[in-house]
């Protein structure tokens, strides 16, 4: 490493154990005034609890912090927010019943005599927000608008308190390409401002993109640090790793084979307008092949997904599924054909204070295998949860019986897809299932996926992430306001047609009708 | 996992230091007090204090004035049969508590539960039918209504999304009125003991020939327990809430019906993905819960020696309200239940024990039992005490990491998240 930079923040020789555990192990971590340094790692690497170190939030067992060469003691997030350390979390930390403006100046509150100074806030998280690109509906309810949105909220709190280094733990997760290049450009212009940026992620294509420098963390130890420039994504991920990995899906060309579902002009109302969130909607899915629903975050593939799988009424058209009508059914009727990788594990995919075991029959508690009549049969269903988390490599403190909320976002992913899948079922609704996941456990993911695929199972991916959709896809139906505007072939498209359609500049037919 | 980490031994441990200090806290006022009074003496106060802690043993004072200690047949026999309601009121709140939901409304159930019972158990003419059935009867036909109750702020959560806190505030106040009023225009009126006013007749009035006769209704089986506990009024109505503790405790923890209550108490919206009926389990919960509070009035006013008093639009019934402190003692657990609702009757004796003895007014024993509820409902805050303690120790215990180990179990888990996602995960470190 060079002699004389200036390093804003040096973390140096942190160690920080839990019980049985060292999640940081020796390491060094110094970050450069004006660079975007990128903090890469699996699941359970160690990347939140050094953040959480240098926010406070934990305290070391060894090492020392550095502000600007001195040392400094940060005890708790106030002290990291005195030293202009802001971060965006990978879980917001949102007020839901709040607006997004009362969200943004919430700890920083302008008062006189006592009452909140609301104008003057607005006019500074409206220049913000115009200045950085940072859409907002500031008066919207947290809990109604879109995670991108509330993204987006995270990021403006951060600049509306004028910090200046600044974590972002996965901000791109759920951003579109064209929101994330857009971040990147943002991200670049506060560095110019001589912000400092710590960029936690492990997509490597934007952190090649824009990260000045990469560290590189592997089960708790400190692997490296390198400059970008020098690397490439394979190197970063072998390091990160452990192992040489396979960054492509591989996959046969599909034989695609019946129709498994078929749907007929569905639609969804919106519960943010009058309109409806899914307007006419028709597709097909066929047994062997995976479907992919691309699209901008809040273009009704929630509701969508809703629609289908019973958690919202249609206000119109009909599904079939496996030849049924399946329209009218419940949740639990359409689940007899149906598996779903819900978006929002932690909201629909998982009751979080539940064990591992206790989540992984949610839906089977009532089949003869798990109860006798109306009591748990609880040594099958232990077996049962042990025999998935040995399949799908479920990582957790205590298997079956850990609770689930402890778990790490990885594992708990992996668990849901490991219930879903073993459920058997013809068609697999996969939303969103790699959100937040580190390379190794994507690959694992896709790989599952496609092993159901070839198995005969039709697969429809609802995915925001447009890399997944070009390599995992067999044909990609793009879905705008509510619309399929547009069915591409990933095998002959771009990335840039795909992002053209996506943001409604290009539709093929009228009324998406083309599908 | 040794003795002193499992989880239920946490929790025991912590439930009980909170009663222990309770006591203490609760032993400092009547000391306080005492220096305070000019009429207790030094000596008063020191009474007053060994009788907070072991009122449940004294037997009164012997010829010299001195306080006598022993075995109290009359107070534990009373003690058990005060616990009766409170562990069917406390079983209510912590099965509603279980599936997420805050059951206030334990005293308006309670009421409901009493209107049935009464009317059933006095309307039925006796020598109509076997004095076992009519008390099976009267004791259904309470928990129905108590069923009935509890269903209202269940529907209401379930299907117009109203806060069941709020509900229930509400339909305990009704209740408070529609009882006072249904019992105002009954003929239940006790007219035969013209010195008192306002009481319906006990249960072991019967009707006969269109007049009630002492003697000719129903009242609780003794099953022996009398002899027992010779000179209380306990009967096999505690049996029976201990046995309905157990039904509850299997329910919450074995059957595929409070799985499906518990995973829409812990995330209604998975609950639903899943397919669970989440709206119906709401109702459920709720109506169970109301059944088992009003199971409670029922064993209460059938035992045959409690009279209700009637115009009881302007209180609730506090043995409604303590199955709250029952419970939380209790950190929901059933079986807990039982022991939590017992140790409350047991403060209710001693009290009684305080006024009679020594010269501290009946209204300091109130003040003393709120200090002590009110501390007993810290043990969950005690509870992460020693779970954080016995973390430490773990920590320190680990010299070396050893990664590939499973991580000692992190009890707090629901109180730490961040934390114990580090400690649980097998061979990384937390969640990133």
């Amino acid at each position: 490493m060079d002699d004389a930079p200036q390093y804003v923040i040096e973390m140096l020789h942190i160690t920080k154990e839990f019980p049985g555990i060292k999640a940081n192990d020796d390491i060094t971590l110094q970050l450069k005034r004006g660079e975007i340094h990128a903090l890469l790692g699996e699941n359970g690497a160690g990347k939140s609890t050094l953040m959480s170190v240098l926010f406070g939030l934990y305290q070391p067992e060894a090492g020392e912090i550095r502000k600007d060469g001195k040392p400094v003691k940060i005890n708790n997030p106030n002290d990291a927010t005195a030293l202009h350390i802001g971060m965006v979390h990978q879980h917001f930390k949102l007020v839901e019943v709040f607006t997004v403006l009362e969200n943004i100046i919430l700890g920083a509150e302008d008062t006189k005599l006592g009452f909140l100074q609301k104008k003057q806030a607005r006019q500074k998280v409206e220049q913000l927000s115009e200045k950085y690109g940072l859409q907002v509906d500031l008066d919207a309810k947290v809990e109604d608008i879109t995670v991108g949105m509330q993204q987006r909220t995270e990021i403006l709190k951060m600049l509306y308190r004028d910090n200046e280094i600044l974590i972002f733990d996965e901000p791109t997760a759920v951003l579109t390409p064209q929101e994330i290049e857009e971040l990147m450009s943002i991200m670049k212009n506060l560095v110019k401002e001589g912000k400092s940026i710590l960029f936690i992620s492990h997509k490597l294509n934007e952190i090649m993109a824009v990260a000045d420098r990469v560290s590189v963390l592997r089960k708790g130890r400190y692997i490296g640090t390198v400059n970008t420039k020098d690397t490439n994504k394979q190197e970063l991920s072998n390091m990160m790793v452990g192992r040489p990995v396979q960054l492509e899906v591989v996959k046969e060309p599909a034989k695609p084979k019946d129709v498994v579902l078929h749907i007929e002009n569905m639609s969804v109302a919106s519960k943010l307008h009058k309109r409806n969130a899914v307007n006419n909607v028709s597709l097909d899915v066929r047994a062997g092949e995976i479907v992919c629903i691309a699209g901008i975050d809040g273009n009704g593939q929630t509701e969508f997904v809703f629609g289908l799988t019973g958690l919202e009424p249609l206000t119109g058209g009909k599904i079939e599924l496996c030849g049924e009508d399946i329209s009218k059914y419940s949740i639990k009727h359409r689940g007899m054909n149906m598996s779903h990788i819900p978006e929002d594990r932690h909201k629909h995919g998982l009751v979080l204070d539940f064990t591992l075991e206790q989540n992984m029959v949610l839906q089977r508690y009532q089949e003869p295998e798990f109860q006798h009549g109306g009591f748990i049969r609880f040594d099958n269903v232990r077996s049962y949860a042990q025999r998935l988390i040995d399949r799908f490599d479920v990582r957790s403190g205590q298997g079956p019986i850990t609770i689930a909320r402890s778990m790490s976002g990885g594992n708990q992913q992996k668990a849901i897809i490991a219930r879903e899948l073993d459920r058997n079922k013809p068609l697999v609704v996969a939303v969103q299932p790699t959100r937040g996941l580190d390379v190794g456990a994507i690959e694992f993911i896709h790989s599952q996926l496609v092993a159901q695929r070839d198995e005969g199972k039709a697969i429809l991916l609802v995915s925001l992430e447009l890399e997944e959709v070009l390599s995992l896809s067999d044909r990609i139906l793009v879905m705008y306001e509510g619309e399929i505007v547009g069915e591409l072939d990933p095998k002959k498209t771009s990335a840039q047609e795909l992002g053209l359609y996506m943001s409604g500049a290009k539709r093929s037919g009228k009324e998406g009708e083309t599908v | 996992m040794t003795f002193w980490k499992k989880e239920g031994t946490q929790k025991i441990l912590s439930s009980l230091i909170s009663i222990l200090f309770g006591l203490f806290v609760g032993a400092i006022v009547v000391f306080i007090v005492g220096l305070c009074n000019e009429r207790i003496s030094l000596k008063g106060a020191w009474e007053g204090i060994r009788l907070i802690f072991i009122g449940i043993l004294s037997t009164g004072r012997n010829a010299s004035g001195s306080l006598t200690w022993g075995f109290n047949s009359a107070n534990i026999g009373n003690m058990l049969f005060r616990a009766t309601p409170l562990i069917m009121t406390g079983l209510s709140v912590a099965l509603a508590f279980k599936t997420g939901l805050f059951n206030i409304g334990a005293p308006g159930q309670y009421l409901m539960g009493t209107l049935g019972t009464l009317f059933i158990a006095l309307s039925i003419p006796s020598g109509s039918m076997p004095g076992w059935l009519i008390w099976i009867l009267a004791f259904l036909g309470g928990v129905l209504g108590g069923m009935l109750w509890g269903a209202i702020p269940g529907l209401v959560k379930a299907f117009l999304n109203i806060n069941e806190v709020l509900a229930c505030i509400m339909t305990n106040w009704i209740a408070a009125n529609l009882v006072t009023w249904a019992f105002d225009e009954s003929n239940l009126k006790n007219m035969v003991e013209g010195t008192k006013s306002g009481y319906i007749y006990k249960t072991t009035y019967g009707l006969v020939d269109g007049t009630y006769v002492d003697g000719a209704g129903i009242a609780t089986t003794k099953l022996g327990l009398n002899k027992i506990f010779p000179g209380s009024q306990i009967n096999a109505g505690i049996l029976i809430a201990i046995l309905l503790a157990i039904a509850v405790y299997i329910l919450i923890s074995k059957t595929t019906l409070g799985y499906e209550l518990k995973a829409c108490g812990a995330n209604r919206h998975a609950a639903r993905y899943a397919g669970i009926h989440d709206k119906r389990n709401i109702v459920l919960s709720m109506a169970l819960a109301g059944g088992l509070a009003a199971a409670g009035a029922s064993l209460y006013f059938l035992s045959g020696n409690t009279e209700f008093f009637w115009s009881t639009y302007q209180s609730l019934p506090s043995t409604g309200f303590n199955g709250i402190p029952v419970a939380l003692l209790a950190l929901n657990n059933p079986i807990g239940v039982i022991f939590a609702a017992i140790f409350m009757a047991m403060l209710d004796i001693v009290g009684l024990q305080l006024t009679n003895l020594t010269a501290y007014n009946e209204y300091i024993t109130d003040v003393i039992i709120a200090v002590i509820v009110y501390l007993s409902a810290f043990s969950l805050a005690i509870r992460m005490l020693i779970a954080g303690k016995a973390k430490k120790k773990a920590l320190s215990k680990s010299d070396g990491p050893a990664p590939a180990a499973p991580a000692e179990p992190a009890p707090a888990v629901d109180l730490a998240p961040a934390a114990d996602a580090a400690a649980n995960t097998e061979k990384g470190g937390d969640e990133v």
